[in-house]
């Protein structure tokens, strides 16, 4: 597979974005409890981490198969021209994500428990 | 270009990040409460600051327990110039007031007192006590005009403590938007408002407490809202085995004691949902569906009853997860 030079750019984008944010608030995250899946910035939808599942995501520009097991989630498979999302391997903790740049994808672990606030 | 390229990439991620990153939790105690601030965006840190400020120089105006507030003034001698602030909030108080036929009253504050509530000496009094308080609870011997305020009859007294932090909130929210803040979430001792959204683009997450323990009975995801919960738990005496909240019925002078355990109410504006919050906690289940049915004031409820039962009103439906089954209310 040839990576032609925007390609190169998106990754070298998530590379620096992913860097610098670690070396800013470089903690690493508690082990994370929910899977959020969100495309073009809207929910798709919201798993728990604990539960192995398997899911395809398609969307209008393609599909990404992503899977959670053992506390970890990855994608499996994807029919975007670089795969970098299935590259990236697997993530377990609050704050880690994974992105498909070309589908508009971002799978996200968060520590869903914890609401924002509680009204009491 | 070509070696210019990381550098341009490092330096716009740097400031991307400090941007979206940036975070200010401050906490304090104020208006009688424990307030914790939670603020998004670059300027983070200066703006929660201001937002403190902001929370304690409106407390200093409209604390009645306070004899040089304003509130304390105009209840001391029965008139008083009001600040701008003052006097928005007092005749959106007396304006609640008639909306929901005495169910919220800033003048319930000679039966508080009686009960005890303002001084922490609990009891129960007598019913000629409760009765002789009970007179002077008159939201319509209060009258606001552009610059002043007057009370008309002697012994009336306004609190607003069930709606201060409703619109020292929303206060804070209209404060941030002029600020270039991206998104906060304000809990000004349990009352919640949020504005924006979170850094990650998505809705606010609001547990609503669950009455009889630790956890909460259910999550409400929200945009750009207040959600304000009323119960009797929070705050309370017991005597002779028979629980008194503090909450009192401004019809029957008496704590409220009905089939709600508490009361959620979800708008836009803080004020609305703290004066609502507590009249429909008043009115009781039926007469509180009944009310939101043929309000025009524009909000959402979740009644949580002493039979453990949830029911939530439609507009709010799908925003709640994570909970008990509940009964949509449909208008």
């Amino acid at each position: 597979m040839r990576m032609n030079k925007r390609d190169f750019v998106a990754i070298a984008l998530v590379v620096a974005l992913s860097l610098v944010g670690f070396l800013l608030f470089g903690r690493t995250g508690e082990k994370g409890k929910e899977v959020v899946i969100r495309s073009d910035g809207r929910l798709v939808g919201t798993y728990p981490l604990s539960e192995n599942r398997e899911l395809t995501v398609t969307l209008g520009s393609g599909k990404n198969t992503i899977v959670i097991r053992d506390g970890g989630v990855s994608v499996s498979d994807a029919d975007c021209p670089d795969k970098y999302c299935v590259k990236q391997g697997v993530i377990s903790r609050s704050g880690e994500s994974l992105i498909c740049l070309p589908h508009r994808l971002a799978v996200e672990i968060t520590d869903g428990s914890e609401p924002d606030g509680t009204a009491r | 270009m070509k070696k210019l390229l990381p550098i341009i990439l490092i330096l716009s991620a740097l400031l991307f990040s400090s941007c979206v990153k940036q975070k200010e939790k401050r906490e304090f105690f104020a208006m009688d409460t424990h307030m914790t601030v939670t603020i998004y965006g670059p300027t983070a840190d200066v703006v929660a600051a201001d937002a403190q400020s902001e929370v304690e120089r409106l407390d200093a105006l409209f604390n009645a327990e306070n004899e040089d507030s304003e509130i304390g003034r105009l209840n001391k001698s029965r008139a008083a110039s009001l600040s701008e602030d003052t006097r928005r909030l007092l005749k959106l108080a007396l304006e609640y007031s008639g909306e929901t036929d005495g169910a919220f009253d800033p003048t319930v504050r000679p039966l508080v007192r009686l009960w005890g509530f303002t001084s922490g000496d609990y009891r129960v009094p007598s019913s000629s006590e409760i009765a002789s308080a009970l007179a002077l609870v008159d939201h319509d011997a209060v009258s606001v005009t552009d610059n002043e305020a007057k009370i008309t009859r002697k012994g009336v007294e306004i609190d607003l403590g069930g709606i201060a932090k409703g619109y020292t909130s929303d206060a804070l929210t209209e404060m941030l938007s002029t600020e270039g803040i991206r998104g906060a979430i304000v809990d000004l001792g349990g009352n919640i408002q949020t504005f924006g959204k979170k850094p990650d683009g998505s809705d606010w997450k609001v547990a609503v407490k669950d009455p009889d323990g630790d956890g909460s009975l259910c999550t409400l995801t929200v945009g750009e809202k207040a959600v304000v919960t009323s119960g009797g738990y929070e705050r309370y005496f017991t005597e002779n085995d028979k629980t008194y909240c503090h909450i009192i019925d401004p019809e029957s002078g008496r704590p409220v004691e009905n089939d709600l355990s508490s009361v959620t109410i979800v708008a836009d504006s803080g004020a609305l949902a703290d004066a609502l919050s507590t009249a429909l906690f008043v009115m009781g289940r039926e007469k509180a569906e009944e009310f939101w049915k043929s309000s025009s004031l524009d909000f959402d409820f979740l009644l949580y009853t002493t039979d453990k039962k949830l029911y939530v009103s439609e507009g709010i439906a799908d925003s709640v997860s994570d909970g008990l089954d509940f009964e949509t209310v449909a208008r």
